[in-house]
């Protein structure tokens, strides 16, 4: 708790991350694109400046000031205008709860006059929890442990690589070393297989078998069962670098072969005229497994794929690197490559901080969960005894979980979802000439990103960015959206107007457990109500997963090792290719993949194409640093190992 | 497809010239029974050039879209009002486009058109990808 007046809890979700901010800031404060554009003190007083990436927010856009006992907002001749619970205002004073929107950012601000009595929040840092995991022999060291596992000789800058047989720990030598051995992984080697590297040249470690076992639970866990469409293009196949036929022709194919003429027609309608005209299409979850199940055997996964959790990473003398692994409980082995590849996705589920604290302090896991959780008791309960829901974030995976609950009506119509969201929604996001749309406070968009960020000219001009500029234009493309879907709309509609589904405005102040142990959350609401309270039954938290670099003991202690530079957001700074320049090591290469290199190049690298983007541009560049048996892939070459793929033969 | 202007001008030029080309020859030798005539080689290079400048249009219109992408159905819009404007060219406007003064005929313009444009774009959403694994990345172009 505060007692100074003046103080205001600014709270806001980055556009960029997603990441939950919520800084106690003294007035002055003063928010724009540019630092150094902003006043560094105002009046004697010390201005707290706060710098808001995104074309959008001019380079001093909007000051608050504590001005004769009121907080006042000034707009500070913006581009585009500084809004106030939706409304334009170059000036005005404001209240507790009040909404500050400023370009694509949305910032509640709260504050008690006399200074007391401000609710305290978490640093959103530390609220976090592990991906679920199976259960496994070698379990995940805890977040903090250094690689304390490891022999002396791996504490070197470069470890030499007797040294490492001189440990008599097993040692193997190869040339290609994929970490993570997850989706990510399984692109890369998919790729390289096609451009002419053997399997026996080729190593995978990680602790599931199947490239697309977490990314299934995770599925599982946030309500997409196998017969269920992702969200992903027809043509992003992670089992086919050409990304042809895809996905929409396969399936049309399949129920044409069983005498189904109109669904396979209306899957080509929608490929045809998507996103404009019709529907977008995305695949059945089972569809995309079953062929990756297929492209496996083809590549030798099963031949590439070795169980280990993986320690540490090291350069050798020899411009190798020595990667340290646990095979088994209390076991270290050692593999020595000279091209690694990272991929070891997200480390860990972002949980609200109220949320949190809740189940820290009642020790109950069941009423209060993550969305990528297993959470099914929830919905085995409420099809018995009914009940109410308190659903937070408004992404795909509410979307879906909306439709869970939908689903479970059918069986108890006594069940209630009160979505909770931070602020309305009332128009998208805005970039040059073109606007997200929005209904019923949900942002559109078919994708993750717009779509021009996997191959087009967002792609274009997110590569030349300088990495401010970057910052920049991944805000303005980023939030949080859900897929315009026709059953979505109408199931949120329908709950609207039968009252089962209910939407309320609010910054929550805290969640704490009722009588009747029952998570009770008090939220802030702006207006005369002021503090409300909403009980429930169930908490579920679908605001995101977290990719920071640190949250991750393996790339943690790389980094801090080799003193590696990351990018604005957090996450391993890469190369347009991909390359983490810094571990460059005579002619040893290493890349990262996926949601650990956000914030960089490219925009989309937590996606099937974006992985098969960033496999093909590594691939790229190993075929030009002349790694072992690759050739460049182009023409009637990649034409041959079409027709390969197509008769399902070996690369 | 999530074209960019140099990819738009690439890849029409590449399938007009290849497969166009192909389809023209069998027009222009008289094979699927239209009168022999050099003016449906003049006319697909009238396509190609006036293409460009649509091209710049279709970027430019693209931006106003969310996801600055142009999905199919547009592309075979587009492919209708660029066969329009040749036919308003010649018929209404009667500009004398230089090749086309001899051998016009509405009705094979019409089928020689159609036949292009299709085996274009089914080359471009099939064979293309197959040929040249990066042009999908690089909003359509392949060199
Ligand atoms: C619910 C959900 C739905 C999604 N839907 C789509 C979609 O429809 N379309 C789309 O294109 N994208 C989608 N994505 C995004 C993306 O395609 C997936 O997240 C994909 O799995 C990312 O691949 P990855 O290799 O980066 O991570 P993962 O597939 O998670 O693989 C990482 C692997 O590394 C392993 N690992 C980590 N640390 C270590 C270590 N120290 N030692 C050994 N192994 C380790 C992990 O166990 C894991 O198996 C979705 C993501 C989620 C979460």
């Amino acid at each position: 708790m505060s007692t100074i007046p003046g103080q205001v809890r600014l709270s806001w979700q980055d556009p960029v991350t997603g990441e939950q901010r919520s800084p106690l800031l003294t007035c002055p404060i003063a928010f724009g694109r540019e630092f150094a554009r902003m006043p560094a003190e105002l009046n004697n007083h010390r201005v707290a400046r706060i710098v808001l990436n995104s074309s959008q927010v001019s380079r001093y856009h909007t000051l608050i000031e504590w001005v004769q006992g009121h907080i006042r907002v000034t707009d500070q001749n913006s581009s585009n205008g500084t809004w106030v619970n939706g409304v334009l205002q170059p000036s005005c004073n404001v209240s507790n709860g009040d909404l500050l929107k400023i370009g694509p950012y949305e910032i509640t601000l709260m504050f008690t006059l006399d200074g007391t009595g401000l609710p305290t929040a978490e640093a959103s840092e530390q609220s976090i929890i592990q991906v679920p995991e199976p259960d496994s022999p070698v379990p995940a060291e805890p977040a903090a442990a250094p690689a304390n596992v490891l022999p002396p000789a791996c504490q070197a800058h470069q470890v030499v690589v007797q040294d490492l047989y001189a440990t008599q720990l097993p040692v193997e030598e190869i040339d290609y070393l994929a970490v993570g051995a997850g989706l990510g992984s399984f692109i890369w080697v998919d790729f390289l297989r096609i451009f002419g590297a053997a399997p026996q040249q080729i190593r995978a470690l990680g602790i599931e078998n199947r490239p697309y076992a977490r990314y299934q639970r995770l599925c599982l866990n946030s309500q997409i069962p196998p017969h269920e469409r992702l969200r992903s293009n027809s043509d992003s196949c992670p089992d086919n670098i050409w990304g042809w036929p895809g996905y929409a022709l396969r399936e049309a194919w399949h129920e044409f072969n069983k005498g189904k003429l109109n669904p396979a027609l209306q899957y080509l309608w929608q490929v045809f005229a998507e996103p404009t005209f019709a529907q977008t299409y995305t695949p059945r979850a089972g569809n995309v497994f079953a062929s990756i199940d297929r492209e496996a055997v083809r590549i030798g996964w099963p031949q590439i794929y070795q169980f280990g959790r993986v320690r540490a990473i090291r350069q050798t003398h020899d411009g190798r690197y020595a990667i340290a692994y646990s095979p088994g409980r209390k076991q270290t082995a050692f593999v020595v490559a000279r091209y690694v590849h990272l991929a070891t996705g997200y480390p860990v589920l972002q949980f609200l901080p109220d949320l949190k604290a809740y189940r820290e302090q009642t020790r109950d896991f069941k009423s209060v969960v993550n969305a990528y959780e297993d959470h099914n008791h929830v919905y085995e309960t409420l099809e018995r005894q009914g009940g109410t829901v308190v659903l937070r974030g408004r992404g795909i995976v509410a979307s879906r979980i909306i439709q869970r609950i939908h689903e479970a009506r059918h069986r108890n119509s006594n069940i209630a979802i009160l979505h909770l969201m931070r602020s309305p929604k009332p128009k998208g996001n805005r970039f040059r000439k073109a606007q997200r749309p929005v209904d019923n406070h949900f942002e559109f968009q078919p994708f993750n990103w717009p779509k021009a960020c996997w191959g087009g000219t967002l792609r274009d001009e997110l590569e030349q960015a300088t990495p401010e500029q970057r910052t920049n234009l991944l805000a303005d493309w980023g939030g949080t959206t859900t897929a315009d879907r026709k059953d979505w709309k109408e199931i949120v509609q329908q709950g609207l107007d039968q009252g089962w589904y209910q939407i309320t405005f609010g910054e929550v102040t805290r969640v704490v457990p009722n009588a009747q142990s029952r998570p009770t959350t008090y939220i802030q609401e702006k207006g005369p109500r002021g503090e409300i309270k909403l009980e429930a039954d169930f908490i579920i938290d679908a605001t995101g997963l977290d990719s920071k670099v640190k949250a991750s003991p393996l790339l943690n202690d790389l980094v801090t090792h080799y003193n590696l530079p990351l990018n604005p957001a957090g996450r391993l700074a890469v190369a347009n290719d991909f390359e983490l320049l810094e571990m460059r090591n005579q002619n040893g290469r290493m890349y990262g993949a996926g949601a650990i290199t956000f914030g960089g190049p490219y925009a989309a690298v937590d996606s099937f194409l974006g992985l098969q983007y960033t496999a093909l541009r590594a691939v790229d560049g190993l075929v030009a640093a002349r790694a072992p048996n690759l050739r460049r892939l182009n023409g009637i070459g990649s034409l041959l190992q079409w027709l390969k793929w197509a008769q399902n033969q070996a690369p | 497809m999530t074209p960019t202007l140099l990819g738009r001008w690439q890849t029409r030029i590449l399938l007009m010239e290849t497969v166009g080309l192909v389809v023209t020859l069998l027009f222009s030798g008289g094979i699927l029974g239209s009168p022999e005539s050099a003016i449906f080689l003049w006319l697909l290079q009238y396509i190609v050039v006036f293409g460009l400048g649509w091209d710049y249009v279709y970027i430019q219109i693209q931006t106003f879209r969310w996801d600055q992408d142009w999905p199919a159905a547009l592309q075979w819009l587009a492919a209708l009002w660029e066969g329009v404007f040749i036919v308003l060219l010649i018929e209404i406007v009667g500009v004398k486009l230089p090749g086309t003064a001899e051998d016009w005929h509405l009705g094979w313009f019409i089928v020689h058109y159609s036949f292009v444009w299709i085996a274009v774009f089914v080359t471009s959403q099939s064979l293309m990808r197959l040929i040249f694994p990066r042009w999908r990345f690089r909003g359509g172009q392949w060199l």
